[in-house]
């Protein structure tokens, strides 16, 4: 594994909460939020992967901030193995936090597509569930859907971040170092609804199968290394 | 990356799984260079165990050359050999009396100038192992042809497929070859596929459930029972994927279909003759008139060359001892044989729901699925490794084939070489 080392266009976030799920859904589905450059990773033809992270940064976790929560919607999309072999590449949608000038910065510096400040990000830490929503009402809830937990195990991972802005593809690396616990049982995840954070997605209820879903390990804290997006293609 | 150093770099088959290989963005097809460097680290590491000749028949043991030339002596449980009929004598013979009758190869597509008689003796032959009054064969030149062609041909654009979680690549790409929808339910969830069912049913479209006998991947059964009975009470058809399970599941070897009796409600049976048929080809056993369809429509079996007559002559015998005393001494010694092993692994490893003759053992972190199988081999045992996406992430395994041919001296070493594994990559209970 290799090593970050800190440089201009580099920003280290530190959460010490993090939750991710994917979710099967109909490629016919998400197709029309995706740029053209890009293509679904299919799991199988026609089903894609949708994916839901929430984290906590506490305080100093990003810069100057305060605690916040953030949403993030993506789409698993193939990446661009000339750039490195990533865990995911992400095609990102959609971001919702509760720290408003966290969204800005994001939109300006990492292109990434605001959808609002949200009004709440419940996170529960002992159960490991929560709940984020906005003046619209709740987004969706999500909870640990395995019957057990733990391993978890030590990551080190590479991943690429495609976002669009202005007609304009841009992809960024980001490394992740964390413990996490990483499982593909199907149990209950909890409830997406259909909510604006969601650009039109509307999900059936059998269709909101988790394929995988990772939590970081209670107790600790996991960094992410965020280098500047480039334009892409 | 430019910005990256390097501090600690591990081997790139510890890190990345195939999938990640598969696809990349661009014009460059940098997967290719990316895959290319992943399969080189494992060759110079001398633990590559992948497409290895075979010296000798799928018999217990084995001879097999590895890519650097040295030759090992192995047990053998990774072969579908299950009945021991790839290596019969006399199916040896009657393959050797057909080749001498019909030639090498068939020449030609069934449908046009490629049928035999010896193919029509095998089409009999078979309709008559599952004697259903009005039904009959049609022969594919492989199982994996066999899905696709008879999905593809059955399911048309705007129709659907639903298909368990665990299904094999074959009925997958028939669905996709199809146009049809593709919906996935939970493996064997019977209460998840009606969800789906009852929804999709509204639309008045045509609907195919696909399932399998066994299950290549857990060794567990279809839940067929449950499965039919939902797919029957909103109209759709049900497929049966009999391929690791024709000729060994069911006191007659009908089949799973015959273990759980509901033959006479599944609309479409798969055979495979690669697996306890020891040759290769597959088969769909349905009403004639859409027998007489499938031979007409069935791409891969009308662009497909016909089985070759020496194979079918070999089928033939295959079945022939399998419905006879053979066949069912055959069918008592694997089920014992899996039991034997199965209760030696048990509260040692993690053997997960295996009913059958093939048993997963699960190691977990898919990471160490290149130094194991090395490991194992070192050991003298060949396996089948399974890893992610193949199984679920930190679900990978060792899948143990029982046959009916392995000794029970055989077995006993196979449970000692994977509890040893187990202590030594830690994933003992």
């Amino acid at each position: 594994m290799t090593e970050q080392v800190a440089v201009d266009n580099l920003i280290i976030w530190e959460f010490d909460f993090a939750m991710t799920t994917f979710y099967e859904v109909d490629t016919d589905l998400i197709t029309p939020l995706l740029p053209k450059q890009i293509s679904p990773m299919e799991i199988v033809p026609g089903v894609s992967l949708l994916n839901i992270t929430a984290f906590n940064f506490p305080e100093g976790g990003l810069g100057h901030l305060p605690n916040f929560q953030e949403l993030i919607a993506s789409i698993i999309v193939t990446p661009d193995l000339s750039r490195g072999v990533p865990k995911f590449a992400m095609y990102v949608f959609s971001l919702g936090s509760t720290c408003q000038k966290h969204l800005d910065h994001s939109a300006d510096y990492y292109k990434l597509p605001s959808y609002k400040k949200l009004e709440y990000g419940k996170i529960n830490r002992l159960d490991n569930t929560l709940e984020f929503g906005d003046t619209d009402g709740s987004i969706l809830t999500m909870n640990n859907c395995s019957t057990n937990i733990g391993d978890f195990l030590g990551h080190e991972r590479y991943f690429q971040a495609f976002v669009l802005q202005d007609d304009n593809l841009f992809i960024a690396d980001l490394y992740l170092k964390a413990a996490l616990f990483e499982h593909q049982d199907q149990g209950d995840a909890g409830i997406i609804n259909n909510h604006p954070f969601l650009k039109g997605l509307e999900l059936f209820d059998e269709e909101r199968v988790p394929y995988l879903q990772m939590l970081l390990e209670p107790g600790t804290r996991g960094k992410q290394f965020y280098y500047k997006p480039e334009k892409y293609g | 990356m430019s910005e990256q150093k390097s501090k600690e770099k591990k081997p790139s088959y510890t890190e990345f799984t195939l999938d990640m290989f598969s696809r990349s963005s661009g014009k460059n097809h940098a997967e290719i260079k990316q895959f290319n460097q992943w399969r080189e680290d494992v060759v110079s590491a001398d633990k590559y165990t992948f497409e290895m000749p075979h010296l000798t028949p799928q018999t217990p043991e084995i001879v097999v050359r590895r890519i650097h030339g040295d030759e090992h002596r192995l047990f053998n449980f990774s072969s579908y050999n299950y009945l021991g009929y790839a290596n019969h004598p006399e199916v040896i013979n009657a393959a050797k009396d057909a080749l001498d009758k019909f030639g090498l190869g068939a020449t030609g597509s069934p449908l046009l100038n490629g049928t035999f008689d010896i193919h029509k003796q095998l089409e009999h032959a078979l309709t008559d192992f599952f004697g259903q009054e009005g039904y009959g064969i049609s022969l594919f030149s492989s199982g994996y042809g066999a899905n696709i062609g008879v999905v593809s041909s059955y399911i048309h654009k705007g129709d659907y497929v639903v298909l368990d979680h665990s299904s094999h690549a074959s009925l997958i790409d028939g669905a996709v070859m199809s146009q049809g929808t593709l919906k996935l339910f939970r493996h064997n969830d019977a209460e998840f596929l009606e969800r789906i069912l009852k929804r999709i049913a509204k639309e008045n479209r045509r609907i195919l459930v696909c399932v399998e006998g066994v299950y290549s991947t857990g060794g567990d059964y279809g839940n067929l029972k449950d499965i039919v009975t939902v797919t029957k009470k909103y109209g759709a058809s049900i497929l049966v994927d009999e391929a690791h399970s024709l000729l060994v599941a069911g006191a007659t070897g009908q089949g799973a279909i015959e273990k759980f009796d509901v033959l006479g409600d599944v609309d479409l049976l798969i055979g495979t003759f690669s697996k306890s048929f020891g040759g290769v080809g597959g088969c769909l056993y349905a009403k004639q008139e859409l027998i007489n369809y499938v031979n007409y429509y069935a791409r891969s079996r009308m662009f497909s060359c016909a089985l070759d007559p020496a194979v079918t002559g070999g089928i033939l015998k295959a079945l022939e001892l399998a419905t006879g005393p053979d066949g069912y001494a055959k069918r008592k010694r694997i089920v014992e044989n899996a039991d034997h092993l199965r209760s030696l692994l048990i509260n040692k490893v993690d053997i997960g729901t295996s009913q059958s003759w093939v048993i997963p053992i699960i190691f977990g972190d898919e990471r160490k699925s290149i130094p194991l199988a090395d490991y194992l081999m070192r050991k003298g045992y060949d396996f089948s490794i399974m890893m992610f996406p193949a199984v679920k992430k930190n679900k990978s395994i060792i899948r143990a084939f029982v046959t009916s041919e392995h000794t029970k001296e055989q077995l006993e070493g196979c449970a000692e070489a994977l509890i040893d594994a187990a202590k030594e990559y830690d994933f003992a209970l």
